[in-house]
């Protein structure tokens, strides 16, 4: 088989940057120009994000990080972007204390005041992104995935297989 | 070997728990007041600005890895990245990439542009390595699953070949590897190391760099490797490496009886008593 027919059979197809950096300023706030050197592909339900404009001619497993899952009703940013790009939000953003910290890591849900809308919010801890949440009728609904959380007691290290959320 | 007895005295040690500040996500100044802020005792390596001791038992709990801003990782595993100095949008490739600690750390130093390709043949450790460096934010890394000695015909900048070993290197983490040890492992790796770095020298482009490295102190899985394709290949040549602020020795010339070729002295050789760390092998050679 040619490399240039593995190619044409690459799962990974473009997508338009200004769409997905539209999507991610309307929710959150996030400066298009953040992603100027992100390239955006869908692969099944997931939309990828990748440093270059072109899929290498190789046969690959994956490309860049899962960015966005786009299965339900509204696309849900994974964890990984979010630590990577959430940083830049400007709303839909929220900082916890200590003890919310605690309870979103433990992957727990919490009842929370704060000036969010509905939806998926950027999480914080002390200024560092630690994922992302759900938040409805003022409760805060940690999406971290599970081989991500800390518990107090017994918590994983970091080898795992990978962001099961 | 240099100072045999502390060496002995070394390898009883457990190795101090080191980790390195990912710049993909944060920044040196911001990593170290967290640190301070959450009084999490830590020591900064003298040779490498993000590099750091972490005085705390288990490193997997901390926040700052929870949010992928420090990747747990042996200090002197960290030594071969830094030898092979990829430069941001370079096209790279990490040969033998699982579990990902060298592919996130060329990710961090290529400032997540270029492509960085990150191979590893094995179903079970292609996991691993995609977590870490989703982790790490690379989105510069694609991964694939060849295997090395066969990785379809592309040009690179520079290649890694973190070649599989016998780990010798590694005893103060784990002491089996030495009753596993045996002569006839170390050749049966050595027969692919050479194969993974003759295809190396295949896949830089003229003007590029290979760097070789394992963690294991066996000649043979070392410098047998590297002045067998050194000489196989004449357009590879062995440049010096000497990395400041850590004290290595040079390569062997020669071992068992075999002759390697004064040339093998520009390699490094890294005990564990030199720099209380594991023990390293890093041979760099440019292509013609």
């Amino acid at each position: 088989m040619s490399q240039s027919s593995l190619k044409d059979k690459s799962p990974f197809s473009p997508l338009d940057r200004a769409e997905v950096a539209e999507l991610m300023e309307s929710r959150f706030g996030i400066p298009p120009a953040t992603f100027d050197i992100v390239s955006f592909y869908r692969k099944g339900r997931n939309v990828w994000a990748f440093s270059l404009p072109e899929i290498p001619d190789l046969r690959c497993e994956s490309v860049g990080l899962r960015f966005l899952s786009v299965r339900g009703k509204v696309p849900k940013p994974t964890t990984y972007a979010l630590q990577l790009f959430g940083q830049f939000a400007t709303k839909n953003y929220v900082d916890l204390s200590a003890d919310e910290a605690e309870k979103f890591m433990a992957g727990d849900r919490q009842m929370l005041e704060a000036d969010l809308e509905n939806g998926y919010v950027v999480v914080s801890y002390r200024g560092g992104v630690l994922g992302c949440g759900l938040y409805a009728r003022g409760e805060l609904v940690s999406q971290l995935p599970k081989e991500r959380r800390i518990m107090n007691e017994g918590a994983k290290t970091c080898s795992s297989d990978g962001d099961l959320e | 070997m240099p100072d045999f007895e502390r060496f002995v005295e070394t390898m009883a040690t457990p190795l101090p728990v080191t980790a390195r500040i990912n710049t993909l996500k944060t920044d040196r100044d911001r990593l170290l007041s967290r640190l301070e802020e959450a009084e999490v005792p830590f020591r900064p390596f003298t040779w490498h600005p993000l590099g750091l001791k972490l005085n705390v038992e288990k490193p997997g709990n901390l926040v700052e890895n929870l949010m992928g801003h420090i990747h747990v990782q042996e200090e002197i595993s960290m030594a071969s990245p830094v030898v092979l100095d990829p430069i941001p949008g370079e096209r790279v490739l990490d040969l033998c990439a699982a579990p990902g600690s060298k592919t996130t750390q060329i990710a961090s130093m290529m400032e997540n542009r270029g492509l960085l390709v990150a191979n590893d043949p094995a179903n079970s450790r292609v996991a691993s390595l995609r977590s870490n460096c989703e982790r790490a934010g690379a989105i510069n890394v694609a991964v694939t699953r060849y295997d090395g000695r066969r990785f379809p015909s592309t040009k690179f900048d520079r290649v890694l070949v973190d070649a599989p070993c016998t780990g010798q290197g590694m005893a103060r983490k784990d002491l089996t590897v030495l009753d596993r040890w045996s002569l006839k492992r170390s050749l049966g790796l050595q027969r692919l190391q050479r194969g993974l770095l003759e295809r190396a020298t295949d896949l830089v482009k003229s003007g590029g760099t290979i760097v070789y490295s394992t963690c294991t102190f066996a000649p043979e899985e070392n410098e047998a490797v590297v002045s067998w394709v050194a000489e196989r290949v004449p357009q590879v040549s062995l440049e010096e490496v000497s990395i400041p602020g850590l004290e290595n020795s040079p390569g062997l010339t020669e071992w068992d009886g075999s002759r390697f070729g004064d040339e093998m002295e520009t390699c490094a050789r890294y005990y564990p008593h030199q720099n209380d760390t594991g023990g390293f092998f890093v041979a760099k050679l440019i292509k013609g």
